[in-house]
């Protein structure tokens, strides 16, 4: 039985700090979390692009490698694995996806994890926005609290809500390979998460999508409150530093 | 196919293009939609006219809203009887058109040799293919609704909004227009234009029309009564001084009770937040029984009312099992467009002829297939499925749009970079390397 750390593959891609970050907090709350190489990627993308039949065919050979690693648990750091893994693993292989799949929000929620955890932000009182991914929200199991639950927890830290939250969050524009062909999308739209980011000092996401658009649009746009993906954040608080000194 | 998957990118990309461009139609019809977008969505948690918030309506309404369109799309064969029963009892004449070809002959025929036809909005007579016919047929479509006169003098092509066609043009847009077409001097101010229309336009339609067309917000089965909604007056003008006053819209425009319709009419309007000043409950024919009890059909009134219901794709949808089966249950508040991303950035450029939004290129789907779909901007949809938190009967687009590009990839019509993505995926188990 191996309880496997899924980082997914933009995050292993381009965001490594962030995904020893990610590793760091996972072991720390429980060590028997591993990562493994060659893990193949979930194939996300390929639900807007694929026939039936050719996603049929991977996500079973994607359940084999699961099988054949003898994966029973998953934490995934990426809010597509964590939609797509959900939705339409059990859609397609039914009782044959016994993998108990947990983002990394999930994991970091449970009560003994934040309690374990005992986060505290030292210095002054840190004002924070949280951008709901659309691949978290829309989830089978949406993940919408969990965020919110994880914030509250952190001593000297305040959440401060956006205008589009929850189910209604603005969409940054980078889901369904959108980003690749059309950015005139997040132009506009992380634009407006942008705008709508008043009175926190930093805006958080949790979705690796979400924050290469907001990157790139808070970069030419000058923006100078930071986007901070949420493993980086938290492993920011444990350690003592100031996510706002990065 | 006509069209490569390659070719029909490069056209969307041409589009989006212009609609950077200063000076553009896309470009103005782009800045007017992205505001439009954010009071919409605005508005939806204001409490400004009464006491609860449009959200908080549609969430209290949901759960029975879905219920009723859902007990409609599995018994509709039976509904659409029933509903055709009791409005023949009632003095309409109804026809029932198993596609949209016959509808148009039905309609044509229902014509006779008026040359000039009088409506007020419909996208339910795009959708059935109505007014491509009438202009085929060099019949005049008199608009009534100020958005839709506005879009007709100015000749706009592109598309616009479906419920205020024409409210990204300005005043003084709209002034030299009327100076330009009518030569008439007018102060560029709203009143003033909407007094020119009042002074001209309302005399015709109080005396010249013979033949009107409306669609119908609902219809209920149980007795048969056309519920229309609106704020400016022209449907009750053009419904009540006709002698024909023509009803065209798909079957799934019928609901269980009146007051099922009567709730979807209400929820249609709180969800825009529109003001529906008139609504206008036609159970048939102006009619008298003054003189000696004796029934005369056409006092006052239309003469005749003609229902014309039409199946086309409906019934098959739900027999076969279709993608867009789901959207049977759309009630047409057209609110799905405020919170779309995509709709949001590109505006009419996300559209097809049918109007804005996803809920226009599904239609476009069904009549004109995957290619015409490719065209109107299918891959502009991220999936974020806005559009499905945000529906009253919790329709989701987003998914039948995901089913959709399914479809566009298997026939070779998806942008070409995504197709190397998929690749990447299926072979080296990576997208991103």
């Amino acid at each position: 039985m191996t309880k496997l750390i899924y980082l997914g593959c933009l995050s292993n891609s381009r965001y490594q700090e962030t995904c020893k970050n990610a590793i760091k907090i996972i072991k720390f709350l429980d060590p028997s979390y591993t990562v493994l190489e060659d893990v193949p990627c979930c194939g996300a993308l390929s639900y807007h692009i694929g026939s039936d039949i050719e996603l049929k065919d991977h996500v079973e050979n994607v359940n084999s490698w699961f099988d054949l690693n003898d994966i029973s648990q998953i934490v995934t750091t990426c809010a597509g694995c964590y939609n797509y893994l959900t939705k339409y693993y059990a859609q397609f292989l039914g009782q044959d996806f016994k993998v108990k799949v947990l983002h990394f929000l999930q994991f970091l929620a449970e009560p003994e994890n934040l309690s374990k955890l005992d986060l505290k932000h030292s210095g002054k009182k840190l004002k924070v926005s949280y951008h709901d991914a659309c691949h978290l929200r829309n989830a089978v199991i949406p993940i919408i609290e969990e965020p919110r639950r994880i914030l509250n927890s952190i001593e000297n830290v305040e959440l401060k809500e956006m205008e589009s939250i929850k189910t209604n969050s603005i969409c940054c524009g980078a889901g369904g390979g959108v980003y690749s062909i059309f950015k005139e999308n997040s132009d506009y739209n992380s634009k407006l998460i942008f705008d709508q980011l008043n009175r926190g000092k930093l805006l958080l996401t949790a979705c690796p999508f979400c924050f290469t658009a907001l990157t790139r649009i808070r970069e030419e746009n000058q923006i100078k409150k930071p986007v901070i993906k949420f493993e980086d954040f938290i492993l920011n608080i444990m350690e003592g530093v100031d996510p706002l000194s990065e | 196919m006509n069209e490569s998957g390659k070719g029909l990118y490069e056209k969307v990309k041409n589009k989006i293009e212009a609609s950077q461009e200063e000076g553009t139609l896309e470009k103005q019809f782009g800045d007017f939609w992205k505001f439009a977008c954010v009071i919409k969505t605005r508005q939806h948690d204001l409490r400004y006219l009464y006491d609860d918030t449009s959200r908080e309506f549609v969430d209290k309404n949901r759960d029975n809203l879905i219920e009723m369109r859902e007990e409609f799309v599995k018994n509709m064969d039976a509904y659409v009887e029933k509903c055709i029963n009791i409005m023949r009892k009632k003095n309409f004449t109804v026809h029932y058109a198993k596609t949209n070809e016959q509808a148009q002959k039905i309609f044509m025929e229902e014509l006779g040799d008026a040359r000039i036809i009088y409506k007020s909005k419909s996208n339910e007579a795009k959708d059935i293919g109505i007014i491509d016919v009438l202009k085929e047929n060099g019949i005049s479509i008199k608009e009534t609704d100020l958005g839709d006169v506005l879009v007709q003098l100015f000749d706009y092509k592109l598309p616009s909004f479906q419920v205020g066609p024409g409210a990204h043009f300005t005043e003084e847009e709209i002034a030299k227009k009327i100076k330009e077409v009518y030569g008439v001097e007018l102060e560029p101010k709203a009143q003033a234009i909407v007094n020119y229309f009042r002074s001209t336009y309302r005399k015709e339609l109080l005396n010249d029309v013979k033949i009107s067309l409306t669609s119908a917000n609902a219809i209920s089965a149980e007795d048969g009564t056309i519920v229309l909604g609106e704020n400016e007056g022209n449907i009750s003008l053009i419904t009540r001084a006709t002698d024909k006053h023509i009803v065209v819209c798909g079957i799934t425009k019928i609901v269980p009770t009146i007051f099922d319709a009567i709730l979807v009419t209400k929820l249609q309007s709180r969800i825009n937040n529109v003001s529906f000043n008139y609504i206008s409950l036609i159970s048939g024919p102006s009619n008298t029984s003054d003189i000696q009890g004796t029934s005369v059909q056409g006092m006052y009134g239309a003469k005749e009312v003609v229902v014309i219901l039409v199946d086309d794709w409906r019934t098959k949808a739900v027999n076969e099992n279709l993608i867009y089966a789901d959207f049977l249950k759309c009630i047409g508040c057209k609110s799905c467009i405020y919170p779309c991303t995509a709709s949001r950035a590109f505006g009419n450029i996300y559209a097809s002829k049918y109007g804005l939004g996803a809920t226009a290129i599904i239609r476009d789907y069904i009549h004109n297939g995957i290619e015409a779909a490719v065209n109107d901007g299918l891959f502009l949809c991220t999936g974020c499925e806005n559009c499905y938190h945000w529906c009253p009967v919790s329709i989701n687009c987003g998914e039948i749009l995901k089913n959709m590009k399914k479809e566009a990839t298997e026939k070779g019509l998806a942008p070409p970079y995504l197709e190397q993505y998929k690749e990447k995926i299926f072979k080296d188990k990576n997208p991103f390397l």
